[in-house]
């Protein structure tokens, strides 16, 4: 994309199938220890999850990466807030997209998602786009 | 009623952590872009990425969180909880049940390979509210990160909800 985007338009979506091995790369490439996203037993017999979740903060990557696909040509990510609101399960495919909120001299607003194939959202967030 | 937060978790209020130092490789900022699917090669090839303009491969936006992880959990076996979270981001509160609330990030100057990043972590703030099935409390995390030059690369600020 070389022009500026209109409010309203759509981001193309990108579709994440993570598999336990794209977990396990992100627990090893982050440090993040946290059981829930390697340890089966211990997430299902001790936590109670139906599996290993997909970590929160990889879906936030997934939501900078599907607006920096678009805009990146035109303007940089400066800002971004997230929040997750229902887990996501190894096993689950979760669609990315988005769709532009604002689009002025100076920035660009973006509304992000991931969802589930039965239509939830998984994590929302809000970007903002400094033009260049 | 009793208040969940009992003086010894609200002692952990406006609580600096120890800075930490994180020295960028390529091979840190490889590792990260390989496991967030990144096919740049402005994120592995370091003539790629000088063509395009950075004096080094350069990382992912989102690679600020990797080294704030690592900020929290590059800790002895013993200072970490049993399912793996570090014990200094645990207030001893009666419940451990958390989930996440809102991330805010902010982002500055890339951060290329040979930066040295120091974090600044702070918990920010601590409340309770009273939700539909009992109190929850609100832990407000905040970070900062600077480069060796002194620029602030990143700020992330979130919040752990404890229920």
């Amino acid at each position: 994309m070389s022009s500026l985007p209109e409010v309203g338009a759509e981001i193309p979506t990108q579709v994440h199938n993570p598999t336990a091995l794209d977990l396990f790369m992100f627990s090893a490439s982050s440090w993040l220890l946290h059981r829930i996203h390697y340890d089966t037993p211990f997430t299902t017999e001790h936590e109670g999850h139906p599996g290993l979740l997909i970590h929160g903060p990889l879906q936030s990557v997934y939501l900078a990466q599907v607006a920096e696909a678009y805009l990146a040509d035109v303007a940089r990510l400066q800002s971004m807030t997230y929040r997750h609101l229902a887990p996501a399960y190894l096993g689950d495919e979760l669609e990315c997209g988005g769709i532009i909120t604002g689009a002025n001299a100076g920035a660009i607003d973006v509304d992000l998602w991931a969802r589930k194939s039965d239509g939830t959202d998984t994590t929302t967030g809000k970007a903002r786009f400094d033009l260049e | 009623m009793t208040p969940v937060i009992t003086e010894e978790a609200r002692a952990w209020a406006d609580r600096e952590y120890p800075e930490f130092e994180f020295q960028v490789t390529s091979t840190d900022i490889a590792r990260f872009a390989h496991a967030t699917g990144e096919t740049n090669p402005i994120h592995f090839d370091r003539a790629e990425a000088i063509d395009a303009g950075y004096t080094d491969v350069v990382a992912p936006t989102m690679f600020p969180y990797a080294i704030r992880q690592h900020a929290s959990a590059l800790v002895s076996h013993d200072e970490l909880e049993p399912d793996g979270s570090p014990s200094a981001d645990v207030p001893p509160l009666p419940t451990r049940r958390a989930m996440a609330g809102e991330t805010a990030m902010e982002f500055g100057p890339s951060i290329v390979a040979g930066d040295v990043i120091t974090v600044h972590k702070r918990l920010a703030d601590m409340y309770e509210k009273q939700g539909r099935s009992g109190p929850l409390v609100f832990v407000e995390m905040e970070f900062s990160f600077t480069n060796q030059r002194g620029e602030t690369v990143a700020r992330e600020s979130f919040t752990r909800i404890y229920r």
